[in-house]
This record gives structure tokens, sequence and C-alpha cells, in this order.
């Protein structure tokens, strides 16, 4: 038996997933070698391997939590669902207030002891998400109860992306389309869901207004600036328009790996506009590639969702599911100038620690599901 | 319909936006990379990005001291993005009055606020993101501007952009102009400016710019800046006053002479340290500048100063100071030549001994001398013989560079009696004798006598002493030793015998001084003696060491074609050696012992300064100086008064409390700013001298009030 046989043989779970998560690990190692060519000369004196080994000892660590939580019973997340829920909300609320400020907004916080400064609305996102699969899945005989059915669904969503939205908000634009997606999938009621929306508008405008009195902790500036920049001006602001002359010297075949001109031009190439450097160097099948693993891994998971036997693994793996690839798409849309700019990450591929070892996690859990389902077919 | 079905179609339903999100992004990739991609590529080329240098702040050229001989001073260009990214119309709106109003305040006083707003405003509209506010901003300044309305919220928000350029000073003039010197564009980099250039220059950085209009580029962002790397500091081992006093009493010098051109050299006898090297040329207009380094790029024709190396090489072979030696009245053929001395007193003997014609520089004793002991052509192997004496040369380290620390040394040049090439004639060897047929720098040959100066152990001569980064330490370079002994101790000491001779009885008698003691030898050649020159000129030279016992500082003064008052090494070239020696021992602490000991100053009574008030150790240092009668009224008081009490002085103790005001009157500035700015007081200070008046009552507490004193 070969040594890949055999890996397969004992790794259970679903083998297109497993086969995803290689290749965007090896899209991954590329473009982030590729695209760390100048912060590293810059940083490093000209140590090039620096980022790459640095991402890629983060990559085998997310390999490995990715690993773990495949061999947990899906199940155990659902009881201390609840648990890890309570635990973002004193952890998000610290970072509002004490967050170190990097690039002008407070996400990051330090761990005591480890020292690891870790995004804490990464960790908030994927304990709403178990949460909320938990409780939509466990009030499926009166989902349509406003009491006792929408409110309990509907608060703890409100808190965490509240928390998250001052500093981040398109993470958290992000997150409540997730859980609204995951509401509507698990038959919330459309009138419910109607009202959400108008309660969401309202509470926009009430951010708008809040941020008046406290510039500091709310980037209204920034938010304003983008929006407007994207309606009014055609082309992109700045590295909008270098995203496109990536992506438009891309061409078809692009620009062969390593070989990238606008890295030097584009800002965070290695995480927000990875996208493009992507583009530019594997062209049109580079971009289409991608696209395709990502629509592939949602395809996936809602086939595996049509063989779930239980209604938490279904909410479980689609809420995560939806998560991931929406937040991909959006990350690409952005360097092709279809939404604002946001600073997102393009999970799994940018360089980024945090963003890299919660995706990992959402793909073990997502793994262990279809591990459980293949074993009861 | 169940429950299952049901979530199933809504899962459908959902898939089939995630595809349409997924294609409308494909379809748009394709639309930037087919349908816009020539405009995307074309405007890649008209955004226009490149990378500029950032020049890294050059590194400081410190004295000894650690004052500054060149430092870059930084400046800045002020630029307004006014269509910065964050720099909304609200924000620009709200704020544009006020920041019009301190532009015309502090920066442009031709413009009225209104104009000055209306420009602004206008340049908005326009799209303008670079807009020129001033150039060569001081920092000080810079500061001010940054707390602008506006600008106060940086380049993103605010578009202030400040771009850092600096400019090259001297602080302290001409002083080692040529030494420290420059690197200029397209001009040979010159001094420890070029020397040490890679160490002062640091590691440039490189930024992001974009073409904004023709010519001018505008920084993109910070984001991929490599910053630069700020450059080292050299430290000199140059003394500023030593320096100081090197160049102005060359000056003088030159001045009086009327001289081409001139350098002195102050070296440390001990480790070969340069303490100061001066000089001047005559520049097109007539005034004098530090135009060349004569002092190391220069060989020249040493003349009677080398009479000191044939002298050792006669030594050295078992000579004894007394041994007589030929005179002739001044007059002898050599093979084919006459050579005369150019000193009378010679014409009075026939012989004298070795010492004596050297104290009085003889030219035909020397060569004589010399000729008869290594060889005079004409004899057996006299070529050979000749060779002996180029031999001594060679031991006495003269062949060697000093490898100084500063490109362009000229080589020591000597003849060799066995090469066909360096025309060695019947003459060479006696006009070598006495200075001429070879060629050194000043350099060079003050090196020669700070080796005999220093029993004969040869240091290199050094510049620098350390490299320096942040004031911290990086690099050292230590005194090297090139020869442990050039000759043996009797030779030595016997030629420290001759030159220490030369001040007391010889040449450079009339520079004697009964302050400190010294030796020395001078020297007067004749230059382009071998042409026909209507008009003869000379070099004057004068190199010695001070003090005679355990020498610390070796100089030499050479002064090139003299055309008034004199010509002679021990006229012209001597009285600068004096005066330079003179201010070494008015500042070195070790040479100022010996200083005591010689000197009792007459003092007059009203020069005395009574009624003053100061530092106990400063009177006490005065008082160990002139050695007065003086009673002491104090017991450990840190501050004194002096008094005059009938034919004595009396030196009173003053109290100075903490928070009490003193009674200042008679004190120096320094001592009464020190005593009333530690209380905490403001003190503003009217003319010069002591002070007679205070503006607040002594007793007074100190509640860090302002004091106003008078002096006179």
């Amino acid at each position: 038996m070969t040594l890949s046989k055999s890996i397969t043989a004992r790794l259970g779970g679903d083998k297109l997933i497993w086969l995803i998560i290689i290749l965007l690990t090896a899209v991954s190692l590329i473009a982030v070698y590729s695209s760390t060519g100048t912060i590293a000369y810059k940083d490093r004196g000209g140590n090039t391997e620096y980022y790459l080994f640095k991402h890629g000892v983060i990559v085998f660590l997310g390999l490995l939590i990715t690993i773990v939580l495949y061999r947990v019973h899906y199940l155990k997340f659902s009881k201390i669902a609840p648990f890890l829920w309570l635990l973002s909300i004193p952890l998000l609320i610290f970072t509002v207030f004490f967050g170190a400020e990097v690039n002008d907004a407070r996400r990051w916080i330090t761990l005591p002891i480890i020292n690891l400064t870790f995004q804490t609305s990464d960790f908030g996102k994927l304990a709403l998400i178990i949460y909320l699969a938990r409780t939509i899945s466990a009030k499926q005989e009166y989902i349509s109860d406003f009491k006792s059915a929408f409110v309990p669904i509907i608060v703890p969503i409100i808190l965490t992306c509240g928390l998250i939205a001052p500093a981040d908000l398109s993470s958290a634009l992000l997150l409540f389309l997730t859980c609204f997606i995951m509401m509507f999938i698990g038959r919330v009621h459309y009138k419910f869901l109607l009202l959400l929306l108008a309660g969401g508008m309202v509470a926009f405008a009430f951010l708008i207004l809040l941020s008046a009195f406290f510039p500091d902790f709310i980037r209204q500036e920034t938010w304003i600036s983008r929006i407007q920049e994207f309606v009014m001006n055609s082309d992109g602001g700045y590295q909008i328009q270098q995203s496109k002359i990536a992506i438009a010297k891309g061409g078809f075949f692009g620009l062969g790996p390593g070989n990238s001109i606008q890295r030097n031009f584009l800002p965070s190439p290695y995480s927000d506009f990875i996208y493009s450097i992507i583009c530019e160097e594997f062209g049109l099948i580079g971009a289409f590639l991608i696209v395709a693993i990502y629509l592939g891994l949602f395809l996936r998971t809602v086939s595996l969702v049509t063989k779930s036997p239980k209604a938490f693994g279904a909410m479980l793996a689609m809420g995560l599911s939806v998560s991931l690839v929406l937040q991909a798409l959006t990350n690409m849309a952005v360097s092709v100038h279809l939404v604002p700019v946001t600073g997102l990450t393009l999970p799994m591929v940018s360089m980024g620690g945090t963003s890299l070892i919660f995706t990992s996690m959402s793909f073990g859990i997502i793994l262990s599901v279809s591990r459980y389902i293949e074993k009861l077919n | 319909m169940n429950i299952k079905n049901e979530v199933l179609y809504r899962v459908y339903g959902v898939t089939v936006l995630f595809l349409i999100y997924g294609f409308l992004i494909l379809g748009k990739v394709v639309k930037i990379s087919f349908v816009e991609g020539d405009y995307w590529v074309s405007k890649s080329d008209s955004l226009y990005l490149k990378y500029e240098k950032i020049d890294a702040q050059r590194g400081n050229i410190l004295a000894s001291d650690g004052s500054f001989l060149a430092t870059s001073l930084p400046y800045y260009d002020i630029r307004f993005d006014l269509n910065a990214a964050g720099l909304t119309k609200e924000i620009f709106d709200l704020h544009v009055d006020s920041l019009a109003y301190r532009l015309v305040e502090h920066v442009d006083n031709r413009y009225t606020v209104g104009g000055m707003k209306e420009m602004l405003v206008r340049e908005r509209n326009k799209g303008q993101k670079y807009l020129l506010i001033k150039r060569n901003v001081t920092h000080e300044e810079l500061e001010l501007y940054k707390t602008f309305p506006i600008f106060r919220r940086g380049q993103f928000k605010g578009g202030f952009i400040y771009e850092k350029k600096a400019i090259r000073g001297k602080p302290y003039g001409m002083l080692a102009h040529r030494t420290v010197g420059y690197v200029r564009k397209d001009a040979k980099p010159v001094g420890l400016e070029g020397y040490f250039n890679d160490v002062l220059s640091g590691e440039e950085g490189k930024r992001l710019v974009q073409r904004v209009s023709n010519k001018e580029y505008m920084p993109v962002s910070d984001l991929a800046d490599i910053q630069p790397h700020k450059g080292k500091d050299v430290k000199t081992t140059l003394d500023v006053n030593i320096q100081d006093a090197a160049q102005s009493a060359l000056m003088r010098g030159m001045l009086k002479h009327n001289a081409q051109s001139g350098s002195a050299i102050v070296m440390d006898v001990k480790t070969g340290a340069i303490k100061a090297i001066a000089n001047l040329g005559v520049k097109k207009d007539g005034d004098l500048w530090e135009k060349y380094n004569y002092a190391i790029g220069t060989r020249i024709e040493p003349g009677s100063v080398f009479k000191l190396a044939s002298v050792m090489a006669l030594f050295e072979e078992g000579y004894s100071t007394d041994t007589p030696v030929f005179i002739g009245k001044g007059k002898h053929e050599f093979y084919d030549q006459l050579m005369i001395d150019s000193g009378k007193e010679s014409f009075l003997y026939d012989s004298l001994s070795l010492r004596k014609a050297f104290e009085i520089s003889s030219n035909v004793g020397i060569a004589s001398t010399i000729s008869k002991h290594f060889g005079e052509p004409g004899s057996s192997s006299w070529r050979t013989k000749n060779a002996k004496f180029i031999a001594y040369l060679e031991q006495f380290g003269l062949d060697l560079p000093t490898n100084i620390e500063i490109e362009g040394e000229a080589v020591p040049y000597i003849k060799d009696p066995l090469d066909v090439k360096d025309e060695w004639s019947g003459t060479t060897l006696p006009w070598m004798s006495i200075g001429y047929e070879t060629l050194f720098t000043p350099l060079q040959m003050l090196n020669f006598y700070n080796t005999v100066a220093n029993d004969g152990k040869m240091m290199k001569p050094y510049l620098v002493s350390e490299i320096q980064e942040d004031g911290e330490w990086v690099q050292s370079f230590k005194p090297v030793v090139v020869k442990k002994k050039i000759a043996s101790k009797e030779t030595i000491a016997k030629a420290k015998k001759l030159l220490a001779g030369v001040v007391e009885s010889g040449t450079a008698n009339a520079l004697m001084t009964k302050k400190y003691d010294f030796a020395a030898k001078t020297g007067t050649a004749q230059l382009d003696y071998s042409k026909k020159a209507e008009r003869l000129k000379h070099r004057a030279t004068f190199v010695g060491f001070f003090p005679v016992e355990n020498p610390i500082y070796s100089c030499i003064v050479t002064i090139t074609d003299p055309k008034k008052l004199g010509i002679y090494g021990g006229e012209v070239a001597g009285p600068i050696f004096r005066e330079i020696a003179d201010n070494c021992y008015a500042t070195n602490v070790d040479l100022k012992k010996n200083v005591a000991d010689f000197r009792k100053p007459i003092i007059k009574n009203d020069k005395l300064p009574v009624n003053s008030k100061g530092k106990l150790e400063d009177y006490e240092r005065l008082n160990e100086f002139l050695d007065f009668k003086i009673e002491k009224e104090y017991k450990s008081d840190d501050w004194v008064y002096l008094k005059s009490s009938q034919d004595t002085l009396l030196l009173k103790g003053q109290d100075i409390v903490s928070n009490i005001i003193p009674n200042v009157k008679g004190m120096g500035l320094r001592d009464a700013i020190h005593v009333l700015e530690n209380m905490g007081l403001k003190v503003i200070v009217r003319g010069t001298g002591k002070v007679y008046r205070q503006s607040i009552k002594p007793g007074t507490k100190a509640r860090r009030q302002r004091i106003t004193l008078n002096l006179g």
C-alpha cells in the first residue's frame, strides 16, 4: 500500500474537502512566498524566506488543528457551544476598549503569558456560529414562535455583531449576513427576517450617530471614505487601481509564479489583495481555479447536508461553510472592485496567524460532521 | 412539505446565490483583464510609480572632545495633499479658515487670510495633491507646522507631507577644513569625509513615489518604505583648541611673510594621534584658505631638518657628539659642485664638533662627514658604500608612508645608488645628507622627529580614534607601533641632546623662552634651484617637540615661499611653532604644571579679583598659581568672598542655603546663574562683567521668581 493510500484510508471524512484543504494550502504557500517579497526585503534585509517559513509553521499548525478537531465527535461542539459564546463576549468587550491599535483599528489583544496577539473577532465569529447552529436546530419544532425561538436566536447575534462592528464593520456585516442565511435555512419566519433587516438598518444608523461622539472607537471616517470612493470613483482608489492593473497584467496565462510586479505597489499583497497577485501570476486560469475551489467547498457541504440525519450537524457544517465561502468571495469581490474596500482576508490563503488558525478549526469541524455522516451511511 | 425538504430547498436557493456571486467575480476578472485590459496596462504606465532613494542621515565628524567638526542638519520640504483620502469636505470646510490664518501668520504673509483660503480652496478643487507650502524648513518649524489645523491630522487624514533632506554643515568653518574634507558630486572625495565615506553615509532607504507633475513625485504611502539607516559618527583625534591655535598662528605667520602656502601639524608623541593639522594656501582673490592638504599630499625636499637623519646615521656608526668635523670656513667643493653654508658663523671655523656643526646647521660640516664616512665618489665601490647610508634611512623608517586615513598621501622618495634609473651621481650623497635629493611630506618628516621624541619607537600617525553610533562606541582604533626601535638608545639620546642644543645655542636660539623648554631643528630649503629663476624661492621649516624631558607633543611648521621679512626656518616657521607650543601649554593640564614652575607673573593691585565671589576651588587654584598671602576665614564652604584687608587678602566663606536668595554681588555670571537657577529662579541678565546689583534682596525666600542681575 502506498503512503498516500494509507493516509486516505485512515483519514475518513469527505475526501474532496481534504483535497480542497491541500490545494488551498499549496496555493497559499506559493502566493505568500511571492507576495511577501517586498516586505521581506524591507523588514528582513532581503531574507525572502523569512515570511514563507513563518507562514509555513502556522499552516502546519493549522493542519494539526484540523486533524485534531476532525477526530472530535461534532456533537461535543453542541455541548460546549454556550460556554464558548459566553467566553467570547468579555473578550470582545475587552478588545473594544483595551485592544492593541493596529492601522487605526482596535482588533487585537495580546494573550498574557504566551504573548501571542490574536484577533478576537475570529473567535467570536466561530463561537457564535456554533452556538447558533445549536439554538436553531434545537428550536425547529416551534421555530416560528417569537418569544421562545426568535429572541434566543437573535440576542446573541446582535451582541456579538454589535461588539465587532466598531473596529471591524465589514467582518460584523459579513457575520450578520452569515447568521441571516443560517436563520433563513433554519426556517425562521420570514416576518422576523424582514423585521431584522429593518432593525439592522436602524442599528447601523444608530452606530453612525454614536460615532460622532466616540470617534476613537468607531471608524466612521474610514467607512464613509471607502463607500464614497466606491460610488463616486469608477476607477477606484489607489489600491483598487493597482489591483486592477495586476489583474489586467495577468491576462489569460499570467506572468508565472514569482513574477508579480504589482506586489511592489499593492498594500498588503499577502493578505487583503492576495487574489490580485494570484490573478497576475496565474492569469484567468488561476482566478477561475480559486473561485472554483471555494464554490466546490460550498457544493460539497450542501451535499453533506442532504445526507445529514441530524439538524445540528447540517446547520453547523452549513453555517461554517457559508461563513468561509462568503468571506472568500467577498475578499475576491474587493479585488475586482465589485464591493467597497474592506479588510477581509482570503481564508486559508492569506498570510495571517489568527485567521488561518480559526479557518483550520472551521475545516476540522466540517470534516468531523462529514466523518459521522459517512459512518451512518 | 416536511422540515427536511424545506431546509434543503432553502439550501439550494442559497447555493444558487453563491454561484451567481462567484460568476460575477469571474465575470469582473474577465472584464478587467480582457475588455479593459489595455486601459489598465496603459494606466500602470501613466500612474508612473517608481522607487526613489531616501538618503540616510550622514554621520558626524567629531573632534576629540566630541564637538562637531562636520554634521548634517536636517531640513524639510513641506507639502499639502489637498485631496488626501481622509480629508473630507466637511473637515476641510470646517478648518480651512484657521489653517489659512496660521499659514499667513507663520509661512507667507504676502497673502491675506482670505486670499490664502481662496488659494487653498481653488487648489483643492483643481485636484491638487502636492501643493508646496515651504522649502527648507528647520526641524523646529516642522514641529510648529504639525500643530496647524488639518495638518495635525497627518498625511492620510490631513494631507500633511514633509520630506526630509540634509545639509552638511561645518560649525567651525575653515578649521581643519581640508582634513575633515568633503564628498561632492563629480569631484574626488577629500579628507576624512572621503576616507570614511562608507561609515558616514549609512544605508539609503527606498520609498515608492508617484508622478504628480512632469518633474515632481510624491510619496504614495509609507507602506513600502525601506527606512534608511543613519550613518555612524567618526571621532577624530583633533583637538579643537590646538587646531584653532595652529590655524591662527599659521595664518598670522603667512600674512606677515606674504607666503604662498603653509602647513602645521601637532602630534601626540606617545600615541601618534594627530592633535591638529592646518593647511593654508593663497586663493585667487588673495585670501588664505584651507585649499589643499599640503601636510599630507605634497612631498618636498626637507632641507636642513633632514640633517637629523644624517647625524643619527653617524652616531649609529660610532660617532660621538664631540667628534671634530670639517667645516672649511663654510665652503667646500664636492665632486664638481661648490657647497656654501648659509650661516655666517661657519665662516670663522675650519673645524667644529659634530654637535656644534649640527646646532649651527653647517651644510659643509654634515655633508663632508657623511661623504667621508659613506664613500666619496671615485673611491672603490663607492656606490655600495653610499647604499649603506640609504639602509640607515630605511632603518629609521623614512622610506615608509604614514598610511594616514586620508586619500592621496605622497610616498617618500629616496634615491637608490644601485639603480640606474635614479641617476645617482657623485654629488647625490652630500646633498642628500643636507636635505636635498629626497622627498617627504611634512607629516612624514614630523613622524621621524616624533619617533626620536618617543625614544625610538615609531608610531603610526592617525586621525580617527573611534567610530560611534548614537554616541555609543562601535569600533576604536588603538595606537599602532610601526617600528619598536629605529636606532640604539645612545643614538636617540645623542639626537635629543643635539636638538635641545639647537634651541639653547643654535639656529633656534632666538626662540628660546624661560616658560618652557623644547627641542627642534630649523630648515631652509631652496626651491627650483635647478632652474634659472629670477628670484630664488625658499621653504622654511621648523620641527621639534616639547618638553625636552618626556615630550608630549611634536610639531612641524612648513612655510613655502615667504616673500618678506625673512626666509629662514628659524625666523619664519619658528615663531609659528612657538605660538602653537605656547597655546598647548596654556590648555594642556599635563603641560601646565611646568608653567607654574616657570612663570610668576606680577599682578597689579587693581587687577586682583578683590570683592569678588565664587567657588572656593576656583580661588584655591588661582592661589596655587599666584602664591599670595591670603588669610582664610572659611571652613568647608563651597562659596567664598575675596576681600582686601590692609596689605593681605582675606578669603571669607559664604553660606548659601538652598531656598533663600543669596547675595550674588561680586559673582561672575556663570556662578550667579548656577546658584540662582538651581533654586528655580529665572535669571534675566543685563550687561557684562560681575554682578553689581540684584533685583531681589538677599534673604528673600526663593519662589521661582524672576530676578534681574546688573553686570558691570
